[in-house]
């Protein structure tokens, strides 16, 4: 799909070198707009909102604050592990949000599957509806962080 | 179809538009020769207009602090605009108090200089000059960090206070096209003039990190900006703590090793946090030191110790630690280095013991 000029210039934010070193799209060679789009589809199937994703984010990420670099265990059911580095990152899309460099990673303790984000990242998520392309190493597929984060579908209830 | 035709339509028109409004901004916006007045006209410049402050000062050699280069996200490069600047940008807001935007502080980088314009900057950013020069060592200190020795070619000397910071210019690598500048704690003592060390733990996705891990080789040729920055020691203590994580080390180490040169007598607590034995880096050289100068002790404390470490030291986060040997700050000066998250949790511990928050000491990067 053709995407509009601002857009474009977001999408050139997100290129290798402009604000990380590997760019937050990865090997996708989709416009951004398509990105986001083939995504909000994902979550919608999912029956989840973006917002509600990104809480459950924010919600490990906060308990892991608790012990910097240290894991710590949360609700018995995830191992929960944060650091940060000195310094700041802009959001490439342009809306001022700068956060700080720090990472979350999430090991559910009975499937083992990990999930890894960073601050930006839940930005991005609950801001702009953006996980990243495919092959990013930030790249947070919905699917994944539903199913590792044991959110509920909103059809199910 | 005919919705198709709509959005192709737009997007097209949208595009035109855009490409004009470039077109127009480079060729029809020639803000012609501009003064830059500095301190009442202490120094006066005549440059080409179009230009940001930031960038039109480091061309005439006036260097001010920065530690991301003019992306707007360190909020370092303030400058006090008398008369000329335009209005205030979105990206500036998040960085200035409310009296800041009274006085006509502003980010150098997100000042684009479209008349004569008038600022007003501290004395000591006169002395930050470029360097040439040369990587002359580089050392594995822990599996992320690494330390580097560089040689100053062009100037050959620095003059620096212990606990400043030095930008370093990245050149393009891999898919990476452009420079980047980032800014790193300087290591090495201020009594080497013609070296300079920097501690660099690797980020994840780090622009400047990658490169230095990654593509930076002995016998190679970088861009050096500085001294720069306000993290150095006061003298009006005479007991001092020092807490840091990871390369958060890097000034406190040179900051130590200042005092001990000069034969300072000064009580120092050196407390570092790390997660496991494999995190920590310098012991040998610490402990030393603490066998040789009897007013500095040395507190590495791991919060995450393995069984094969088989620690003898401290354990526990390292602010919980530190409350196990300080039990009153008042008369002392902390000095703090390390993430976000580690300030933070250290200054609401320093605070709890008496220290006042006026000599708590870190840099705001």
């Amino acid at each position: 799909m053709r995407q509009s000029p601002a857009l474009q210039q977001i999408q050139n934010n997100m290129a290798p070198g402009a604000y990380t070193a590997h760019g937050f799209l990865g090997d996708d060679q989709r416009n951004l707009i398509d990105i986001i789009k083939s995504d909000e589809q994902l979550v919608a199937k999912l029956g989840v909102t973006h917002k509600q994703i990104a809480s459950k984010m924010k919600e490990m990420t906060k308990m892991g604050i608790k012990t910097p670099d240290v894991p710590v265990i949360v609700q018995g059911k995830y191992e929960v592990l944060v650091d940060d580095h000195r310094g700041f990152i802009p959001c490439p899309f342009a809306d001022n949000v700068k956060e700080i460099k720090r990472n979350t990673q999430v090991r559910n303790l009975a499937s083992n599957d990990i999930v890894y984000w960073s601050d930006l990242n839940i930005h991005m998520i609950e801001q702009h509806g953006f996980y990243e392309g495919n092959g990013s190493i930030f790249r947070n597929d919905p699917t994944t962080l539903f199913s590792v984060l044991g959110l509920s579908s909103k059809k199910n209830l | 179809m005919e919705i198709l035709i709509t959005i192709v339509s737009i997007s097209g028109i949208a595009t035109l538009l855009a490409i004009l409004i470039v077109l127009a901004d480079k060729f029809l916006n020639n803000y012609g020769q501009c003064n830059i007045s500095i301190n009442n006209g202490d120094k006066t410049f005549v440059i080409q207009g179009g230009q940001n402050l930031l960038s039109s000062l480091a061309e005439q050699k006036i260097y001010i602090p920065s530690a991301c280069g003019g992306k707007a996200t360190c909020g370092l490069c303030k400058v006090k605009v008398v008369d000329g600047a335009g209005p205030l940008l979105p990206t500036e807001e998040p960085f200035l108090t409310e009296q800041e935007k009274l006085d006509g502080v502003r980010l150098s980088c997100q000042v684009k200089i479209k008349r004569d314009i008038s600022i007003l900057i501290p004395e000591e950013y006169f002395s930050i000059k470029q360097y040439k020069a040369t990587v002359m060592k580089i050392n594995d200190m822990t599996h992320d960090i690494k330390e580097f020795s560089f040689r100053l070619d062009e100037p050959t000397t620095i003059d620096f206070k212990a606990g400043q910071y030095m930008q370093i210019e990245t050149k393009p690598y891999g898919k990476i096209k452009e420079k980047a500048i980032r800014a790193y704690s300087i290591s090495s003592s201020p009594s080497d003039k013609n070296h300079i060390e920097l501690i660099v733990r690797r980020v994840q996705g780090g622009i400047c990190t990658t490169y230095m891990h990654d593509y930076l080789n002995v016998g190679d040729q970088v861009i050096l900006t500085g001294p720069q920055g306000d993290f150095y020691r006061r003298d009006d203590s005479e007991s001092y703590i020092f807490m840091a994580g990871g390369s958060g080390l890097a000034p406190i180490k040179s900051i130590i090793m200042d005092i001990v040169e000069k034969g300072l007598d000064k009580e120092m607590y050196f407390f570092f946090g790390a997660v496991t034995k494999k995190d920590l880096y310098y012991i040998d050289y610490f402990t030393q030191l603490e066998k040789d100068y009897p007013k500095f002790h040395y507190i590495p404390a791991l919060s995450g110790p393995l069984p094969e470490d088989d620690w003898k030291g401290d354990v526990g986060l390292v602010t919980n630690v530190m409350l196990q040997h300080i039990k009153d700050g008042s008369e002392m000066h902390a000095y703090l280095c390390g993430s976000p998250g580690m300030i933070n949790a250290c200054i609401k511990v320093l605070t709890g013991v008496s220290f006042r928050e006026d000599k708590i000491f870190y840099d705001k990067f």
